[in-house]
């Protein structure tokens, strides 16, 4: 090959190729980014555990355990406020790009809908504390399956968030309209009990808050599918619809 | 050099025409349907300052770019990015014919400046490198004034306006008046290397050419220096089209419209692998290897 110069200058004008492909270029990166994943990992694993001891509280009375879930809850939102600023501190460092950028994007807002899905199982161990504080009504029987709905949906968005599995992403929404259906069904037993059994009214409300903060839960569930979807493509899509 | 085709609307049509949906989605689909080498962003036509046809550039036997479609679209700053060695500087030497003057240097293929064969015959290449100026990676004053740096260009050029006014208006342009306008008597090479870059700017912008192209302007430059010249070129944008090779990957991020990512062959011949617009590239790439290029992967 020709070494051709620049007649002005004298500098090459074909630099030498560069070095190929170096292993240890991003060990720093991927490990960075590995412990936030774990961390997240982590964080939803508490999540689904809140989620799981609060609707155990609330079918079998245990205003004990609902109290746990309460307090446990600050370690929740400690845990993602070290993700936000371990994420933080990778874009300030590592100006990543494409999907690295995309993955980190991801796993804050991730994070966000998990430390919110805790405030649902600890406003659902309150509720469960109130309705233990009242005369025994049975639990509306859509109440336990929607919360285990929640906790499928949850295991599933994250397994599709670890696989970055976009059609898994999409199963977790579809999933949705089932507790959009079940609320609703709450909400009409509810109005049924406070019509036949007017002093069960205030069990009849916590009741239906109790689902109402369920439903809530999915469409968070969704936005992490929605992360994942984001992540995997590059399109934000909105998949509550 | 014959007039160029459309070159009168160069300075007479400020108004840029913004990249719709569907050129981009065109884009899209060409980049997902395509080979590497045909990825080509789609450009309204009246827009495309530089349309280059399967341009391969050689020096001697050796091909060091190889058939490179792309097409720059006018007032916006093109960046080129890719590693060393891929063709970078060679594809923008060839975008105002430098390697002319290198012996051994050819080209094959066709690149077309405002729908004009650039490299054809009756093509006078000092006409060509008036209008498509270029700074390169040092910065390289005459050892002259601050002045008659600014002056050289139209003096040989046969300016016959006010000179004084055209050395204000170009180092204005170049945000550089401030700085020297009490010292124009000065020679050039007192001044600090990014202002030193400015002026060579102001040097380029003086003979009013449509195009400037940038060699590595900040590879010698600290970073406020670098800032400076990025927010220059956002500047300048507004009246010249800008193409810039760049080593700097969050340069290119920061500071261009569109990015072309250069890839080697087996061949060490560099290739187009992907031209998309800035932000597109640079978060949802559509090419595998440009992805493993930006994140670090290679390269």
């Amino acid at each position: 090959m020709e070494r051709a110069t620049d007649p002005t200058t004298g500098e090459l004008l074909v630099e030498d190729a560069a070095e190929s492909a170096h292993p240890s270029a991003r060990r720093t990166f991927d490990r960075q980014l590995d412990q936030v994943k774990d961390d997240v990992l982590r964080l939803g694993a508490r999540v689904e555990e809140a989620l799981e001891r609060a609707g155990r509280a609330l079918a079998e009375r245990d205003s004990e355990l609902a109290d746990a879930v309460r307090w446990e809850d600050a370690e929740v939102n400690e845990l993602q406020r070290g993700i936000n600023a371990e994420i933080a501190s990778v874009i300030a460092t590592q100006a990543p790009v494409a999907r690295d950028i995309r993955e980190l994007l991801s796993l804050y807002h991730a994070a966000a809908e998990l430390e919110r899905i805790g405030d649902y199982a600890v406003n659902i161990a309150k509720l469960a504390q109130q309705l233990a504080a009242e005369p025994e009504t049975p639990i509306l029987k859509q109440i336990p399956r929607m919360e285990q709905i929640c906790r499928e949906q949850l295991r599933a968005a994250m397994r599709s968030l670890v696989d970055v599995s976009e059609q898994e992403a999409r199963q977790v929404a579809l999933r949705d309209d089932e507790l959009d259906h079940l609320y609703n069904s709450v909400y009409e037993d509810a109005l049924q009990l406070m019509s036949v059994a007017p002093e069960r009214a205030r069990q009849a409300v916590h009741m239906l808050f109790t689902a109402h903060h369920l439903e809530r839960l999915g469409d968070r569930v969704t936005n992490i599918g929605e992360d994942v979807v984001y992540l995997a493509t590059g399109q934000i899509e909105d998949l509550n619809n | 050099m014959e007039p160029a085709r459309g070159d009168t609307a160069v300075r007479d049509t400020p108004t840029i025409r913004v990249m719709t949906d569907q050129t981009l989605d065109e884009a899209e689909r060409i980049a997902s349907a395509g080979e590497p080498e045909s990825v080509a962003v789609a450009i309204e036509p009246d827009e495309v300052i530089f349309d280059l046809q399967s341009l391969s550039c050689f020096y001697g036997s050796f091909r060091a770019v190889r058939d490179i479609g792309l097409r720059v679209p006018r007032n916006k700053i093109t960046a080129i990015i890719g590693p060393s060695g891929c063709g970078k500087s060679t594809l923008l030497r060839s975008f105002n014919r430098m390697n002319d003057l290198v012996e051994g240097a050819r080209i094959e293929g066709t690149i077309l400046y405002h729908g004009v064969d650039l490299y054809a015959d009756g093509v006078d290449p000092v006409e060509v490198r008036r209008r498509i100026g270029m700074v390169f990676q040092k910065p390289n004053p005459f050892p002259k004034t601050i002045y008659d740096n600014v002056a050289f260009g139209p003096r040989i050029a046969g300016y016959k306006g006010s000179m004084p006014e055209l050395v204000e208006q170009s180092l204005r342009r170049a945000a550089l008046w401030d700085e020297v306008k009490d010292k124009l008597g000065s020679i050039a090479t007192s001044l600090s290397g990014g202002q030193q870059q400015r002026l060579c700017i102001a040097r380029a912008i003086a003979v009013e050419p449509d195009v400037i192209l940038m060699d590595e302007p900040c590879s010698a430059l600290d970073p406020i220096a670098t800032l400076k010249i990025e927010e220059l070129m956002r500047e300048l944008k507004e009246n010249y089209t800008i193409v810039i090779v760049t080593h700097n990957m969050q340069q290119a991020a920061r500071a261009s419209d569109f990015t072309a990512f250069l890839s080697m062959g087996d061949d060490r011949a560099g290739y187009l692998v992907e031209m998309a617009p800035t932000q597109q590239l640079f978060t949802s790439p559509t090419n595998r290897l440009t992805e493993d290029y930006i994140t670090g992967r290679f390269g």
